[in-house]
């Protein structure tokens, strides 16, 4: 025992703290914030433009709403490299599905597949929340939300993002009318079904509030509309129907197009 | 601020100022009481909130009862909105390297005098040390505060009579407590008019 | 006909220099063996009759099996190896659940048809990683029927992986004084009653015992209903009327 009690340290030396750890973090969040609103016979889904890393913009123009289908469009926020990629991935399915089926993928088909491609990365998530909008083959107006890892539910309205917790609430308020009451006799109150014009300067009002009390929502917004088949365009196309400043462009179909016809509307936020 | 949770909403309407509050007192994620009270008043023309930590609003409570009294009597006269917020800010701001858990919110109409006839309705908001910011439209405060800014900033407009700002109030502490945990259980609305105080509790979401 | 035998008729998966794969040729060979088959397509909807040869009056004629369900929208019909056709099912079974899973709407009739179709040629010496594998093709031709948005559909797959739409099919031994039949009597505004006599009337034709409700089955997929065999009243039902015609 003496033999190693006395043996003399070799080197002897001061014990460092805890080895230094370095690791890699694959994910990052890059701010802005989605919002999807369904109509009886359209869905609205819109998002800011604005990217960012921290205090840093790394851009004011990036988009963050993509148009799939002749009716659905996907909207991604969160870490945006992983939200690029996820629509691009969705896509090439969509294709493929056509390819097998001879038929474009129905809107709650894509929201199934979605869940299904979330969940299948698990434990290595798309750090992206999603939400799905267009219409859906009864010719309804749709909302569909996801969480990153494939968590989903059809809904009249959904908010995420950033301001997510700001908008949500406000949604909740004049979509489905929470802690509200109709006057004694007249007609209840049911959610999904405004008019197109009140759910677009609902989604307007949403951004600029987002964009006045939060650092990482502003610069612009775009909005696609997907409208049902056979439904008059009035409302959208009509004299005076924009609000200033809005700029409208009709998107040509995709495939053989069955008459759903989806437009995007840009308007310019505050860049603060 | 998590540890008991609340929240605490103030607006400015037309010669008029609203200040509304939940009741809930939580430990943690437990709900422990819908009937406290975060919003006091100083007198008829002056009210205000002290979401945060429940031991805290006790203390601060009593304390700026006392401090308010001595200047009553020192002064003889009431103190106004500005004057209070600035009382409550240096109150804070004494504890500066141990402060208070409790983000105040003040709302209240000023007195006309001779110098400021028609003076302006007040509301003022503060963090926990007392950094002091007075808005000309609304000031939020507690675990909330948040969604109070997205429905307050989409709800509120200049101008509001005592009824509408009394809604606009109501819809906005609702539908924020509403998506907040850790507020809710129950709310009250103070609005403050030259006249009178209206007082109402609101029917909410008891989850 | 193949009194030329050679060296490519070992092979299975080997061209002969005519450009022929015998093993897959010798496999169509095996179909023609089988119990007859009839698909019937209606407006209505879909029914598929088979013969079951009953060879002993000991055997249990109930647990013989040729009409399979797929999906709660596909049936199948067999004919040749049946017991080849049980991998077939399953394969098309689980294509179907997979396809209801990840897209929450049921599997078109052709995409089954196709799913089916592409294990028929994945025969022969199995490569690493490439896990089981058949040693041979399958010895059976199937009728798949189904109804999807497209309507009422029959297919008629075979061991050479080729798929064919038809409105009336027979397969098997009695296939080709069958298929004539079908040729003569079919017509696009069939009502599935009509079907059901007509597919019996056929089977009736090519079958050297009696028939009874003992030796055929019958089974119908409709837009209601979906797939359903139909039960030992519903097919004496069917045979009776045969009989008063």
């Amino acid at each position: 025992m003496a033999l190693y009690h006395n043996q003399p340290m070799a080197h002897a030396q001061e014990p460092t703290a805890a080895p230094i750890e370095h690791r890699f973090n694959p994910y990052s969040d890059n701010g802005g914030s989605i919002l999807a609103i369904a109509g009886t016979d359209f869905s609205v889904i819109a998002g800011d433009t604005r990217q960012s890393e921290g205090y840093n913009i790394q851009t004011r123009y990036a988009r963050k709403v993509w148009q799939l289908t002749d009716k659905a469009v996907l909207a991604t926020n969160g870490f945006a490299a992983d939200g690029n990629n996820f629509v691009k991935r969705v896509k090439q399915r969509l294709e493929w599905y056509e390819h097998a089926h001879h038929k474009p993928m129905g809107l709650k088909s894509i929201a199934r597949m979605i869940q299904t491609m979330l969940y299948g990365k698990r434990f290595f998530p798309y750090y992206v929340y999603n939400i799905l909008g267009g219409i859906e083959e009864d010719g309804s107006g749709a909302v569909y939300s996801f969480d990153p890892v494939g968590s989903y539910e059809r809904e009249a309205c959904r908010a995420a993002g950033a301001a997510q917790s700001l908008i949500q609430p406000f949604l909740d308020n004049q979509i489905y009318f929470k802690n509200q009451q109709p006057e004694p006799g007249s007609q209840p109150f049911i959610p999904g079904n405004l008019p197109l014009a009140t759910v677009l300067s609902l989604v307007v009002d949403s951004f600029t509030s987002a964009t006045e009390r939060h650092i990482e929502v502003g610069d612009g917004m775009e909005i696609y509309i997907v409208m049902a088949r056979d439904r008059t365009t009035d409302d959208l196309l009509g004299e005076g129907k924009l609000q200033k400043g809005m700029e409208i462009e009709e998107l040509g179909t995709l495939g053989e197009g069955q008459g759903e016809r989806t437009f995007l509307v840009r308007q310019a936020l505050k860049r603060d | 601020m998590e540890n008991n949770g609340g929240s605490v909403v103030a607006m400015i309407g037309k010669d008029c100022v609203a200040i509304a509050s939940d009741l809930r007192l939580g430990n943690q994620a437990v709900g422990i009481a819908s009937n406290f009270d975060k919003v006091f008043p100083v007198n008829d023309k002056l009210y205000y909130g002290l979401p945060g930590l429940a031991t805290d609003v006790y203390t601060l409570k009593e304390h700026l009862r006392f401090r308010v009294n001595m200047y009553r009597m020192k002064e003889e006269r009431e103190i106004t909105p500005k004057t209070f917020t600035h009382l409550v800010s240096s109150t804070l701001y004494e504890k500066r390297f141990g402060p208070f858990f409790i983000e105040p919110v003040v709302a209240g109409l000023p007195t006309p005098t001779e110098l400021d006839p028609h003076p302006k309705p007040f509301i003022s908001t503060m963090d926990t040390i007392g950094c002091v910011t007075t808005p000309k439209d609304f000031a939020v405060a507690g675990t909330a505060a948040d969604k109070l800014y997205g429905v307050a900033e989409g709800l509120w407009e200049p101008d509001l009579e005592p009824e509408d700002l009394f809604e606009t109030v109501s819809q906005t502490l609702l539908n924020a407590v509403d998506r907040d945990a850790l507020s809710g259980w129950g709310a009250v609305v103070h609005i403050i008019t030259h006249d009178k105080v209206i007082t109402r509790t609101l029917r909410a979401r008891m989850d | 006909m193949f009194l030329t035998r050679s060296e490519y008729d070992r092979g299975v998966n080997t061209f002969s220099p005519e450009g022929r794969l015998f093993q897959v040729e010798y496999a169509m060979e095996a179909i023609k063996l089988g119990s007859t088959t009839v698909g019937i397509t209606t407006p209505e909807g879909v029914i598929l009759a088979v013969e079951k040869r009953v060879p002993s009056p000991l055997l249990e004629s109930s647990s013989i099996e040729k009409i399979m369900e797929i999906d709660s929208h596909i049936g199948t019909a067999m004919s040749g190896l049946t017991a080849d056709a049980r991998t077939m099912v399953e394969h098309a079974r689980v294509t179907s659940q997979m396809h209801n899973f990840t897209y929450d709407e049921k599997i078109g009739v052709e995409s089954c048809t196709q799913a089916v179709c592409d294990l028929a040629l994945r025969f022969g010496e199995s490569v690493e990683d490439d896990d089981a594998l058949m040693s041979r093709p399958f010895g059976v031709a199937l009728l798949i029927a189904g109804i999807d948005e497209k309507g009422p559909q029959l297919y008629h797959t075979d061991p050479s992986g080729t798929f064919v739409r038809y409105d009336a099919k027979a397969i098997g031994s009695g296939s080709d004084a069958a298929q004539q039949s079908l040729q003569d009597a079919f017509h696009k505004q069939m009502t599935l009653m009509e079907a059901h006599s007509l597919a019996l009337k056929v089977l009736k034709q090519v079958m050297e015992e009696k028939l009874d409700e003992n030796n055929v089955q019958l089974a119908q997929v409709t837009k209601e209903k979906g797939f359903e065999i139909l039960g030992e009243n519903e097919l004496k039902a069917v045979i009776e009327t045969l009989a008063a015609a």
